[in-house]
């Protein structure tokens, strides 16, 4: 189930450099001290010694080498004429030399001379057997050319020698394997890297410790990879990046890559020469280094670095009025070269001369950096991981989101973003050549008398044929167009996957959206807007090595979805630059064998064809469709000739656009969309509407053209969901990027059609999709008419009879809640043989499983019930989503048993922790930590066996959540620590979890607040789940859970239901698998999750490598729940999921109903294991082969799946197969423990305590630990304020503060990192610089992004600027600071926000309670707030005396000048102020005020 | 959806009922005109639910909360559409059915349930009033001849299906007018005859041909039938009544139930009935053995009789009024059930047992032996009958009416050339309708035993579609339980 091409990294990196360019040992000295200092963002493997990789590059140190290659008898040239080749060879000797034969002969060829190859000296010594096992000797060769004496030339011809060999080698020499690697080759840089630690770098190279080397920069980077298998040669720097992110589009990327190679000329490269570079990227490399590849192109192809940076990681312009039209004007150019590089990243780059760094378009990766009086600047992901003599410094400061920060060596000075930019930008009259070549849609000329018109005779059977129901009109048309955005459902998904339906199926059904989870963040669509595009141009892209301004000659459209008259427009395009052309998709309806695949292979030639004819745009069309033509889903046809012009090199050449009558829902634009296609028209969906309408199923009062207006909205509003969830932004890098796991689809089709997407189990090839098609045809067309047909009912979104089948249906709902209540088992057993019969059908993967014959064991030798309790939870639902009488009766239960319940996302109601004096006890063991924090406090946290980080959730993976205003009554509010009244939303990111070194983090911090508590972290299963969760087990966390697609939701979109994650089964099994064969599964616990029904569920979950489980909707149902899917309208009515006092009243569930279900659950799953012979769950984790597929399975599609992939059992060499170890969670290593030695007296009666203590940035989550203590004596009071004072000096590590309780008072002189007071629960920060430092505060950088995060209560005073997200999600902080980054305030529910300075963009996006301040100095503060929620409001008395308390107390706990500024001149000061209040909230305090006034 | 909070906002309403002193002067229906917008309301009720109970609990599979909805949205003519998709008939049902969808409601968890056979009605009757229902007339024919054996519920359903799906169809009835159980078993109290002949008239213009007065395998050998169609559907219903064979059985004034509502339906159709062996209640003491609808039928039947008392035993135990612990929801409740032909008055008696019949001397019952019993769980686990001792009494009897079940259907005359296969009850074996003569199917009563119209239907339909496959090899007609669209 492995899947390699998923794994993933994150990072430290930065760099040191002289800005005037002065070489020194010490710069490389300094630059490997720093990487050392960020060793917690990388990682080990399963042994300590093993890291994941790190590495430096810097300048030729020439003298060195010189003096060095002497030695071994060679001279080199002077500094330009040579160049430098480091390279690893393979192992085998046989084989390294045959490479270094054809190396040899090809420097030759290429007219160089080989000068001698140095073995680079290297002390193992230190570094980890696996490390070792696989490591690589690094040599270097030393080249000089005979003719070229331009070093730029030379550079280019060693470029091409590089790449022709590894190319040469790669196809020729076997046993190579893609050993062979250039680690570098260049004249000016070299690069020393392997699979090592940090601290393990230096002493492997002694080169580094030469103090001959010198440089005047040097980047550095270290990895923190998923796996434990990383190779030496993915460790970074690469020839020109450091790149701390992840490529999020890269499939996409690299497809278009391989097209635009066909039309690659330069006039730097000769024909010849550029045949010996392709190709230029390679799919098996990572995305960084492909990034890695597509720059050094770029750059030899003759365009600066700073400017090709730029093209593939552009800002986000689209939506931005601030931005200078020479800018926009040069992006919107650069996008008809090429597309984004999408994904969230960070990159340091060089060549050597420049050097910089830059930023993603949403700022979603930390990079700090420092300048001091000796021109040095210190760039790193991390503030004071160098330190530096703080009177030293200069400036501080961060990248912002787009941003670049470039120092030129060679002109000894920082260039700044803007001028940088301004002159990159103008070099080409962009905007001039966009205005005279760029074609929008709208300008296309049209017949003047154009006008809709359909067919309605024949609609129906045309809706038929393309699968139209009538849950299709009701459940996704008549609310897409009423509402203007997606049908929301709720409930999980328990219909069987597309494979293993009867009911005739999409194809698009068969592809199951990806999503970002730990190693990259989702986005929000709607509060980040201004980072998404759903710009696309299309057209034929010429040769990317240029810029012409022909080059923009393309068609452009703002959103991808045509109505007919738009498409007109494209059918008659006939100009000499444009021509459009037709091609048919549909295919013989006689059922003749290969029929659909000739089709397929027809219109592939036709597209071809015509490419080559100049036809530069193709339109899909099925229009022709009839009695005897089957359209062919349009998906596979586009797929198909999407993959077929990549193959031939014509892609790029012309767009595809789809004209099809089978598009209707989201998921079918969205895979279309990522499967080629430039604009889609579907027609048959607007002409269904108009029926509709003419039908009075939809308002009469709007015209046709509005009505499908609002149904493109609401695609589009899903796309930017769905390209969202992948942390993607842009539809130009979504378009082909094939952000999709197949289901049930065979190789053959996928190899066709959908090249490179994961499909693990086989499935339908070509014949068995059209046999799919044809009976839905068949019935369109019938051989005699049908009278009074209607269209199929569906049954997908609600249970019917002639419908899709759910396992939960009236029978089994029945049959569960009646055994549960009358305790009766042997009625449960009847439950359970409904769900478990799949002897016809099989409704899950695991339906078709069955157990193999074993020496069986009596029932009394299997561990009896009550340990296998402890292996219980129950699932994640918060209350908010259902009722507290639903809520605390499952946590009663899971109390009685032994089990854990958990609270879900939305805090728990503290009267809650203490035992009922029945002995109940409603306190659920599992804490949720979800992205929005609600009740997230340290007692909270104190208050658990387990804390349960939420990455995602099966209904809904990489969406984050809204509880409506009218949802948060009192209780509610008072829980989530917000306002009752006003909405919550939970973001779709973890703002705190950008990469998986994040988690890490995360998981340090909470380990911290709660030592004894388990820290679990919840994955959905996707393609590469696996390797995510031997990330999330090297980040240190005890449990992983796995859930399925399927698991339940209050409220989701229903396209996320459907169509967004994998079953449990894959999952699981993948993520074991991955977990043994990484060695890291014996420190971990696998948990699963996802309509767990009975006791085989358990046991085949457990097979397949889960040894605990979590049980939801069959315990919801238990308590009455009788699946209504009505969570989201808060009118179940049966009390279950529901806030309505009247409703809730009418539940009806026991504790005891619930204790049944988890007993008859137990007593299944022992039966199992008695006659399988298991004594022990233990035993029985991950014994995958005692599974089988069920013989005489004769349904056609099922019998084309391949399951062996699931039931694969990873040989275990050695290591535990369960959970069997603890983690090293590295708490020794606390300050916390000498703040605790402080604070004792303070804890033990309340005295007041002072300390003081030097810092670092190592130093992370300080006052967890303490706060945790404090949690456990104080509960949530807390300490008296001012009780423990404490002093710190120096750069703080990431999470200072972090949960800090109240009673804490924490100053801190320096300067702190990132989650800056995340979750304060009642303590007092205070920031200020170091008393020696020179530079200006209010300019300066002083703490990182995303402080405050989920904050509930507390103050703080920042002398200085914050970075991105400032009092992210607040709910009670008040906190003054004097300039913040993008996004500011943004979710902010509660609490008070202070700048005195400069805000970024965005500020206030989504949120809605809490007031901010802000001083607006320059009048320019509107252009940078998003006031969708929030208005600017006159402030009033009270707002006057609260501001000037916060700011006075600013100004005597940090000095602020700017501050103290502002109290000196009060009255002018406070004109200058802008009170930005929540609309809602306001609304809310106003009634309030209003029924206290009436109550006086 | 409906109104997502209607179900908090309405309770339930059902139409008023004339005065049960006047209605039973006449036999004409007893609902008051109930309005649209009261019926919109009614609708509004329904939850749509994520697993609409309703809907499983319904034979034929009616997509309730589908029609509910469109009801709530005014659309009368999709209301029909989704309505007639499921089921041919809803005017029967909509009257006479006990509703086992309103049981199985989910509203009805912890609330009186949606009005779901009122708005079904409501929608058949708004459609019939605005003309919304029109023969459709299949536009070809498949050349193949179907006999439909019996005209009830059931063989009306597999009529209308094979003749929409272009079959040739003739019904074949014993009796002078066509309707079966529905015209002479039924009162017109509850079912105006009206109803059925506005029905027939449809189909007649489908193209369906109806023969009365021919009783196969009595006027016409079945094996001819079978022989000259290329299918024959037996649709004969259950209509060998349960005897009660206590002393005194043989005495006058003994009938079966259905023998004295047949009469009954005749004479309000304004048909000949011979006042030799005429049943009458008039003036009697009637007493209606059995506590199910047919003897309900009777006290409403005997009291527009004017008979001088009419009295109903049962020989179960009295259900309780609501729900117990034994029948939960979804489950069609064991509950007391007050007809409204016990509103027009009878004394109703449970845990009885009847003893014997006791003559007048001159051949005619004047009473009736009952005695109480109770019923306890035996040592076999099933619940076990004892008598009362000392409870023993005569009840005045003129009139003793036995509506106490029936046995099977009358298959006898169908067996006498062909080997047609019995199941162990007396009803006819079939395996997906089709009987073990290849071209022989059976529906209904004739098949699963005595059952609900409601059930006949949905029968006839399903064996019009196992009809139809055999034919043609291939329905298009749709099925309860499976999508015409299922690849498999």
């Amino acid at each position: 189930m492995y899947v390699p091409s998923m794994e993933h990294d994150s990072c430290g990196i930065g760099f040191v450099a002289n800005i005037k360019g002065v070489k020194s040992h010490s710069i490389v000295k300094d630059a490997i001290t720093m990487l050392e200092n960020m060793e917690h963002r990388g990682a080990c493997g399963c042994e300590p010694d093993t890291g994941d990789g790190a590495g430096i590059l810097i300048q030729m140190p020439h003298q060195f080498l010189k003096e060095e290659c002497a030695k071994l008898g060679f001279d080199l040239p002077e500094f330009g004429k040579y160049g430098v080749g480091s390279i690893f060879f393979p192992t085998d000797s046989a084989v390294r030399e045959e490479c270094r034969f054809i190396l040899n002969k090809h420097i030759g060829e290429l007219g160089f001379e080989l000068l001698g190859y140095r073995e680079v000296p290297t002390n193992n010594s230190h570094i980890g057997a696996t490390a070792r096992s696989l490591e690589m000797k690094l040599e270097q060769v030393f080249i000089r050319h005979k003719t070229i004496t331009d070093p730029t030339e030379l550079e280019r011809k060693i470029y091409v020698l590089k790449k022709y060999t590894t190319h040469f080698i790669g196809h020729n020499v076997e046993g190579n394997n893609g050993d062979l690697y250039f680690v570098s080759f260049s004249y000016k840089t070299i690069v020393y890297k392997g699979q090592l630690r940090t601290d393990q770098l230096e002493t492997y190279y002694p080169d580094l410790q030469d103090q001959r080397v010198v440089s005047a920069l040097a980047l550095v980077h270290s990895r923190f990879s998923t796996n434990t298998f990383p190779k030496w040669k993915l460790a970074q720097p690469f020839k020109y990046i450091a790149h701390n992110g992840e490529i999020n589009t890269v499939r996409g990327n690299l497809n278009w890559m391989s097209s635009k190679e066909s039309l690659m000329e330069s006039s730097h490269f000769s024909k010849e020469d550029i045949m010996r570079l392709l190709p230029i990227c390679d799919p098996a490399h990572s995305d960084s280094a492909n990034l890695d590849s597509m720059v050094e192109i770029l750059v030899l192809g003759g365009r600066p670095l700073a400017h090709v940076m730029m093209m593939v990681i552009p800002e986000a312009y689209e939506s931005n009025h601030l931005m200078p039209d020479y800018k926009k004007a040069f992006y919107e150019y650069q996008g008809s070269i090429m597309e984004p590089w999408d994904g969230p990243a960070s990159i340091c780059f060089t060549d050597g001369i420049v050097v910089g760094a830059t930023l993603d378009r949403n700022g979603l990766r930390p990079s700090r950096y420092c300048l001091t009086n000796d021109d040095r600047i210190i760039m790193a992901s991390e503030a004071g991981a160098l330190r530096v003599d703080p009177s030293k410094v200069i400036m501080k400061g961060r990248l912002q989101p787009g941003k670049m920060f470039i120092v030129d060596l060679a002109q000894g000075r920082i260039i700044s973003d803007e001028e940088l930019k301004k002159d990159i930008c103008t070099r080409h009259p962009y905007r001039q050549w966009l205005n005279e070549n760029q074609i929008s849609i709208k300008d296309l000329p049209i017949k003047e008398d154009y006008e809709f018109t359909f067919d309605k005779s024949s609609l129906q059977t045309r809706q038929l044929a393309h699968g139209y129901t009538t849950e299709d009109i009701k459940v996704i048309f008549q609310p897409m167009v009423n509402q203007k955005t997606e049908p929301i459902g709720s409930m999980g998904n328990d219909t069987p996957l597309a494979i293993l339906s009867d009911q005739n199926q999409h194809l698009s059904n068969y592809f199951k959206q990806l999503f970002a989870q730990v190693s990259n963040p989702p986005i929000d669509p709607i509060r980040e807007r201004l980072v998404m595009s759903l710009n696309i141009s299309f057209g034929k892209v010429k040769n990317f090595m240029e810029e012409t301004p022909e080059h923009c000659r393309q068609i452009y459209v703002d959103q991808p979805i045509m109505k007919n008259r738009q498409l007109e427009k494209i059918r008659v395009l006939d100009s000499p630059f444009f021509k459009s052309k037709v091609i048919d998709i549909t295919f013989d309806a006689s059922g003749r064998k290969d029929a659909l695949e000739n089709a397929i292979d027809e219109i592939c030639y036709k597209a071809e064809n015509a490419t080559r004819y100049g036809i530069n745009v193709i339109i899909l069309s099925d229009r022709k469709m009839s009695k005897s033509r089957a359209p062919i889903p349009s998906l596979l046809a586009t797929g198909a000739v999407h993959h077929h012009l990549i193959r031939k090199g014509l892609r790029v050449r012309c767009g595809i656009v789809v004209e099809a009558g089978d598009i209707r829902e989201t998921h079918h634009y969205a895979t279309l969309i990522g499967y080629g296609a430039s604009a889609i028209n579907p027609y048959l969906a607007f002409e269904t509407l108009y029926d509709m309408q003419l039908n009075e199923q939809l308002p009469q009062n709007i015209d046709k053209m509005e009505l499908f207006d609002n149904y493109i909205k609401a695609v589009n509003y899903g796309l930017l969901k769905i390209f969202s969830k992948m942390g993607i932004s842009t539809i130009q890098s979504y378009q082909g990027a094939q952000i999709f796991e197949a289901v049930g689809i065979n190789s053959k089709v996928i190899d066709k059609c959908f090249y490179g997407t994961v499909s693990r189990l086989g499935g339908l090839g070509f014949d068995e999709i059209a046999r799919e098609i044809l009976v839905r045809h068949n019935l369109a067309f019938p051989p005699k008419p049908i009278l009074d047909q209607r269209l199929e009912v569906g049954g997908v979104y609600q249970w019917k009879r002639r419908g899709e089948y759910h396992l939960f249906n009236p029978d089994t709902i029945h049959l569960l809640q009646q055994s549960t209540r009358r305790g009766d088992y042997q009625l449960f057993k009847k439950y359970s043989e409904k769900v478990n019969d799949q002897t016809i059908k099989a409704a899950t993967l695991r339906g078709m499983l069955q157990f193999k014959k074993r020496n069986s064991v009596r029932i009394e030798e299997v561990e009896p019930k009550e340990k296998i309790f402890k292996r219980f939870a129950s699932g994640a639902m918060s209350f908010g989503s259902i009722s507290h009488e639903a809520h605390s009766t499952l946590a009663i239960a899971m109390n009685r048993i032994g089990g854990k319940s958990n609270c879900g996302e939305g805090g728990e109601d503290e009267a809650r922790f203490v035992r009922k004096e029945n002995g109940d006890w409603e306190r659920s063991a599992i804490k949720q930590v979800a992205s929005g924090r609600f009740g997230v406090t340290i007692n909270y946290l104190t208050n658990a066996d387990e804390l349960q980080i939420k990455m995602a959730q099966g209904a809904k993976p990489g969406e984050g959540g809204q509880l409506p205003g009218h949802k948060v009554d009192e209780w509610i509010g008072r829980v989530r620590h917000s306002t009752p009244g006003v909405g919550l939303i939970s973001p779709p990111p973890h703002h705190d979890i950008y990469s998986i070194e994040d988690l890490a983090q995360l998981i340090h911090d909470l380990k911290n607040a709660n030592r004894e508590a388990r820290i679990n972290v919840k994955l959905v299963a996707e393609a590469g789940v696996g390797t995510i969760a031997a990330g999330v087990s090297k980040a240190k966390a005890d449990v992983v859970l796995i859930s399925g697609h399927d698991g339940g939701t209050g409220a989701s979109p229903i396209s996320s239901i459907r169509h967004a994650g994998l079953p449990w089964e894959l999952g699981v099994s993948e993520a074991h698998q991955t977990l043994v064969k990484n060695k890291l599964r014996d420190r971990i616990v696998l948990q699963a999750d996802g309509q767990m029904k009975t006791g085989r569920d358990l046991a085949i979950a457990a097979l397949l490598g889960a040894e605990e489980w979590g049980v939801a909707t069959a315990a919801l149902i238990t308590e009455g729940c009788i699946m209504m899917r009505k969570c989201h309208l808060n009118t179940c009515p049966v009390g279950v999921a529901t806030q309505d006092k009247e409703l809730r009243k009418l539940f009806s569930g026991k504790p005891e109903h619930v204790v049944n279900l988890f007993t008859f659950l137990a007593e299944e799953l022992r039966e199992i294991m008695a006659e399988l012979g298991f004594k022990t769950i233990d035993e029985m984790v991950g014994q995958s082969d005692v599974l089988e597929v069920r013989p005489g399975i004769d349904h056609w599609k099922l019998k084309t799946l391949d399951l062996s992939p699931i039931l694969y059992k990873e040989p275990a060499d050695n290591t535990g197969i369960y959970c069997s170890t603890s983690q090293d969670h590295g708490l020794e290593a606390a300050l916390d423990w000498s703040l605790l030695n402080l604070a004792k007296p303070a804890l033990e009666d309340g005295t007041q305590v002072y300390g003081e203590f030097e810092i670092l940035n190592t130093n992370r989550s300080v006052g967890a630990i303490l706060s945790n203590e404090i949690s456990k004596i104080y509960g949530g009071q807390g300490l008296p304020e001012g009780t423990i004072n404490l002093r710190f000096r120096g750069s703080a590590g990431q999470s200072f503060g972090v949960f800090a309780a109240k009673g804490l008072k924490f100053e801190l002189e320096g300067e702190a990192n990132d989650y800056f007071g995340k979750g304060l629960s009642g303590a007092q920060l205070i920031v200020y610089p170091d008393r020696t430092s020179m530079f200006v505060p209010e300019e300066n950088m002083i703490i990182g992004n995303v402080a405050f995060y989920g904050a509930t209560a507390g103050e703080a005073y920042i002398r200085g600027m914050a970075g991105e997200r400032f009092c992210v999600r607040n709910s009670g902080v008040k906190a003054v600071v004097e300039g913040i980054g993008d996004h500011g305030c943004e979710y902010m529910t509660g609490g008070i926000a202070v700048i005195l300075g400069k805000t970024g963009r965005n500020f206030a996006a989504g949120m809605s309670g809490g007031v901010a301040y802000v001083y607006d100095k320059e009048n320019t503060f509107s252009d940078y707030c998003n006031r969708e929620l929030v208005e600017f409001d006159p402030m009033e008395e009270e707002d006057k005396i609260t501001l000037k308390e916060l700011i006075g107390n600013h100004v005597e706990y940090t000095g602020s000048a700017v501050a103290k500024d502002i109290l000196d001149n009060w009255n002018a000061a406070l004109e200058k102020f802008i009170k930005v209040m929540p609309r809602d909230y306001k609304k809310v305090l106003q009634a309030r005020k209003k029924k206290l006034e009436e109550v006086i | 959806m409906g109104k997502p909070t209607g179900f908090l906002e309405f309770d339930r309403e059902l139409p008023g009922k004339r005065d049960p002193k006047s209605r039973i002067n006449d036999y004409k229906e007893l609902y008051i005109e109930f309005s649209d917008e009261k019926t919109v309301t009614q609708a509004a009720r329904c939850m749509d639910c994520g697993v609409p109970f309703c809907h499983t609990g319904c034979p034929l599979g009616n997509i309730i909360p589908e029609f509910n909805d469109a009801v709530y949205q005014e659309d009368w003519g999709l209301a029909l559409e989704i309505l007639h998709s499921t089921n041919n008939f809803p005017e029967f049902t909509g009257r006479i059915c006990p509703a086992p969808c309103e049981s199985s409601c989910v509203l009805g968890i912890n609330k009186p349930p949606v009005a779901i056979e009122l708005i079904e009605k409501s929608i058949i009757e708004k459609a019939y009033s605005q003309g919304l229902v029109k023969p459709i007339i299949p536009p070809f024919r498949t050349g193949k001849q179907v006999a439909v054996v019996g005209s009830g519920p059931s063989g009306l359903a597999a009529a209308a299906q094979l003749n929409q799906a272009g079959h040739s169809v003739v019904v074949f009835e014993r009796e002078d007018r066509i309707g079966g159980l529905l015209r002479y078993g039924i009162p017109d109290f509850k079912l105006e005859k009206t109803v059925i002949d506005r029905r027939l008239d449809l189909m007649k213009a489908e193209g369906i041909t109806f023969e009365t007065n021919v009783n196969i395998g009595v006027d016409v050998p079945f094996n001819r039938l079978v022989d000259e169609f290329d299918a024959v559907v037996l649709c004969g219903g259950s209509t060998k009544p349960r005897d009660l064979n206590i002393d005194g059985r043989n005495l006058n004034g003994i009938h079966f139930a259905m023998d004295f509502l047949r009469q009954q339906n005749k004479r309000v159709a304004e048909d000949d009935v011979p006042e030799a062996g005429a049943i009458m209640a008039t003036g009697k003491h009637v007493i209606v053995i059995g506590g199910g609808d047919t003897g309900s039928d009777c006290v409403g039947t005997s009291n527009r009789h004017k008979a001088k008392s009419v009295t109903q035993i049962e020989l179960l135990s009295k259900p309780s009024a609501s729900r117990t612990e034994k029948d939960p929801w979804p489950n069609y409740p064991m509950i007391l059930r007050t007809s409204t032909s016990h509103e027009e008055g009878a004394d109703r008696h449970w845990s009885i047992l009847t003893k014997e019949f006791v003559a007048d001397g001159k051949g005619n019952v004047k009473g009736l032996k009952i005695v109480d019993i109770v019923w306890e769980i035996g040592y076999t686990g099933k619940p076990e009958m004892k008598e009362v001792a000392g409870t023993e009494r005569e009840l005045p009897c003129d009139l003793a009416l036995l509506a106490i079940g029936f046995l099977h259907g009358e298959t006898d005359k169908f067996r006498q050339k062909v080997n047609l296969e019995l199941d162990s009850r007396g009803n006819i074996d079939t395996k997906d309708y089709q009987t073990n003569i290849e071209n022989v199917f059976a529906a209904g009563d004739m098949r699963r035993g005595q059952s609900l119209v409601v059930w006949a239907i949905a029968e006839g339909r399903e064996a019009a579609r196992a009809v139809d496959k055999y034919l043609m090899k291939e329905s298009y007609l749709l099925a309860r339980d499976k999508s015409l669209t299922s690849t498999v």
